[in-house]
């Protein structure tokens, strides 16, 4: 997977990439502004991973210029602004996704990963979470090597959960999400979803956080704690 | 078109100095008073003058017409001139409609008509005369005394140059006065601009209040309060400056040593423990830089110029701890928000997010793991509270007096979690800024640590109450 990644510190732009390369991607690494533009419409790369601080031409400008160009390559902007507005900033100007540094490798990693599935159309990977593995095209479930007997609704539910793992989800999300996909559903039967499911799995698959939502841990232990 | 010209000259007057307000006004004032005496003296000096001739020439008529009744004589008979000042004067003196007696200058026809009495004005060879006439008592001798107009006139001038002089002579001299009096006066605005012009930014001790006139001392007195608020603030800034260095320098050196350790030891498994350490003392100075900059932005901004719009507090509150939820569930500690019919309050929504942020936070660092965690909106005496309790071990007498100072941290801390020393800062902060009070308690139903901070509800926004 080739990537286009724009950083003009020396440091964490040499970090990114031999951790990136790591992780299995090829990194095409620019420094400023301009370069990253002339080398993005080259459109080669399957993803771009963007410093909003850029010498020379401004990493917004940049993305600003790319979307008007109606390049459709998906942008992971970094950004060193945490404030809210900023954020809004970036993604109405057409980044699909950010991350405030200081970034986790893995968690940039997976994220481009998604984003270039997303790109591809085909979001259907196989997911595994420690010892729960899920296959969205096959609507199967696995825990601890055990295939799992779900209502549809129930593994919906799971899939958005296993898609955001590591992430509270509040009831609001989920049901919007759900929505997204083409489902009406009420408050209530999420709840009672989440509980089947923890009953069906194991109460640690899920963990509840009463009043603000729902988790899915990223390493999932193979039976109940 | 009149209306730019007439406030851009309003606009200049309001530039103009105070001097020229001074002089503007109390020059002309000056002129006015002077235009005004000279009027007064010339009308009263005519007045008196006119009074006092008329007098002397109805005394003169009198006079003559007794003596020409005592005396009965048929010579004609012309005056002599006695006094310069005589050309100007005239007179006759009829007997049985017979001229017996004049002066050199009196025409031989009557000076006024037969049969008049008192004063009347003539023309006469071409100027004008003031003729007063009286009869003897059986009507036989008529006697008429004429004065010129003219010569009034030329006293009156002689009068009037008399009383102005002073006046002119003095008007410039006042006006002088005036000028040296307005500068003198503004000396001690002169000498307050020179001392603060002199000043630079670190000189911030009060100016001198004493020997001040009652005008200037409220001016300096504020001036005076707000040097020491900036002197405040500065001293703050710098002391937090300084602190936060040491706090920073501390992590740097064992970030170092860590790093240095990965690189040199010969144990793998020792070299992984080292490079975690990195990583922890990384995300030690995140949250410490992250906090910082919360702070200075707290403190950078004044009181807020329009008060935000209302903001459902449930929602944001959720949204936190939605955000803290991955920590509580690593930690294993069970964190939950208690269901609320909606409300609002009217703060920026970031503030908000600061405080639910930095109480929760600082129940889930300084509580055990396995800890419980709730939080709750609730309302008390018409006002809107935050509630954030935990089952950890509270907090001593002692503990609660030391919140808030900066870097210190809780004794609590132990091992487990490091917190920057600067959230409680971050709280009281956010509820100064607005009116909220803080109060702290055990709490009743955990028995660990309850944080109650209250604010002052708004209604709902227009648009959610009219649906």
């Amino acid at each position: 997977m080739r990537i286009l990644l724009a950083e003009d510190d020396e440091a964490l732009g040499a970090a990114l990439r031999t951790g990136l390369t790591a992780q299995g991607f090829a990194v095409d690494w620019v420094r400023d502004g301009h370069a990253a533009l002339r080398e993005a419409q080259q459109a080669v790369h399957e993803a771009l991973v963007l410093d909003l601080v850029l010498p020379r031409l401004d990493g917004m400008q940049v993305l600003a210029r790319l979307r008007q160009q109606g390049l459709p390559t998906p942008v992971l902007v970094l950004t060193a602004r945490d404030a809210v507005p900023d954020r809004i900033a970036g993604l109405d100007a057409g980044a699909d996704d950010y991350l405030v540094k200081p970034v986790d490798l893995l968690e940039l990693a997976a994220r481009l990963r998604a984003l270039v599935r997303r790109a591809h159309g085909a979001p259907q990977a196989l997911l595994e979470l420690g010892a729960l593995r899920l296959d969205p095209a096959a609507r199967a479930v696995w825990l601890d090597g055990t295939p799992c007997e779900l209502s549809t609704r129930e593994f919906d539910l799971l899939h958005i959960l296993a898609l955001h793992a590591g992430r509270v989800l509040t009831r609001e999300q989920i049901e919007s999400h759900l929505y997204q996909w083409g489902q009406e559903v009420s408050s209530n039967s999420v709840e009672v979803h989440i509980s089947n499911l923890r009953r069906k799995l194991h109460s640690g698959v899920i963990a509840t956080l009463r009043g603000v939502g729902y988790m899915m841990p990223r390493q999932i232990a193979p039976s109940a704690p | 078109m009149m209306r730019p010209a007439l406030s851009h000259g309003l606009r200049r007057l309001k530039r103009l100095s105070i001097q020229s307000r001074l002089l503007l006004i109390g020059l002309p004032a000056l002129l006015a008073v002077a235009v005004a005496a000279m009027v007064w003296t010339w009308l009263e000096t005519r007045h008196e003058i006119n009074e006092l001739l008329d007098a002397h020439l109805a005394q003169a008529t009198a006079v003559v017409v007794a003596q020409a009744g005592v005396g009965h004589d048929d010579d004609f008979t012309t005056a002599p001139m006695l006094h310069r000042y005589q050309a100007r004067v005239a007179f006759q003196i009829w007997h049985h409609q017979e001229l017996v007696a004049r002066s050199a200058q009196a025409p031989a026809e009557p000076l006024a008509p037969w049969g008049t009495v008192g004063r009347s004005d003539r023309e006469l060879q071409g100027q004008s005369w003031l003729v007063f006439s009286a009869g003897g008592r059986d009507a036989d001798i008529w006697v008429h005394v004429a004065e010129r107009a003219s010569t009034r006139d030329e006293i009156l001038h002689a009068a009037l140059r008399g009383a102005m002089l002073p006046w002119l002579l003095a008007l410039p001299v006042l006006a002088l006065v005036l000028v040296v009096a307005v500068r003198q006066g503004l000396g001690p605005l002169r000498r307050l601009r020179e001392d603060l012009a002199t000043r630079d930014g670190e000189h911030l001790a009060p100016l001198p209040e004493t020997d001040l006139p009652t005008e200037l001392r409220p001016m300096v007195q504020a001036l005076n309060r707000l040097l020491a608020r900036v002197g405040q603030a500065l001293a703050q800034q710098r002391q937090l400056t300084a602190d936060a260095a040491h706090e920073l320098r501390t992590p740097l050196a064992a970030l170092r040593m860590q790093a240095q350790v990965a690189l040199t030891h010969p144990d793998p498994a020792q070299r992984a423990h080292s490079l975690q350490q990195v990583m922890d003392a990384c995300d030690r100075m995140t949250h410490l830089v992250q906090q910082m900059l919360s702070l200075a932005r707290l403190e950078a901004q004044g009181p807020a110029s329009a008060p935000p719009a209302p903001l459902e507090v449930q929602a944001v509150t959720r949204q936190v701890l939605a955000e803290l939820g991955p920590l509580a569930v690593a930690q294993q500690q069970s964190l939950s928000l208690q269901d609320q019919a909606p409300a609002w309050l009217a703060v920026p929504d970031w503030h908000l997010h600061m405080l639910v942020r930095n109480l929760v936070d600082n129940a889930m660092r300084y509580s055990p793991i396995g800890a419980q965690i709730e939080v709750a909106w609730h309302r008390m005496d018409g006002r809107l509270c935050l509630q954030v309790q935990d089952s950890g071990p509270g907090l001593s007498a002692d503990e609660q007096a030391q919140l808030g100072q900066r870097f210190r941290r809780g004794a609590h801390s132990g091992s487990r979690q490091q917190g920057s020393g600067l959230g409680w800062s971050i709280v009281q902060r956010v509820a100064q800024q607005h009116g909220a009070r803080i109060t702290l308690q055990r709490s009743p139903a955990l028995g660990g640590l309850q944080v109650q901070v209250c604010f002052a509800a708004a209604a709902p926004p227009q648009a959610d109450s009219a649906a």
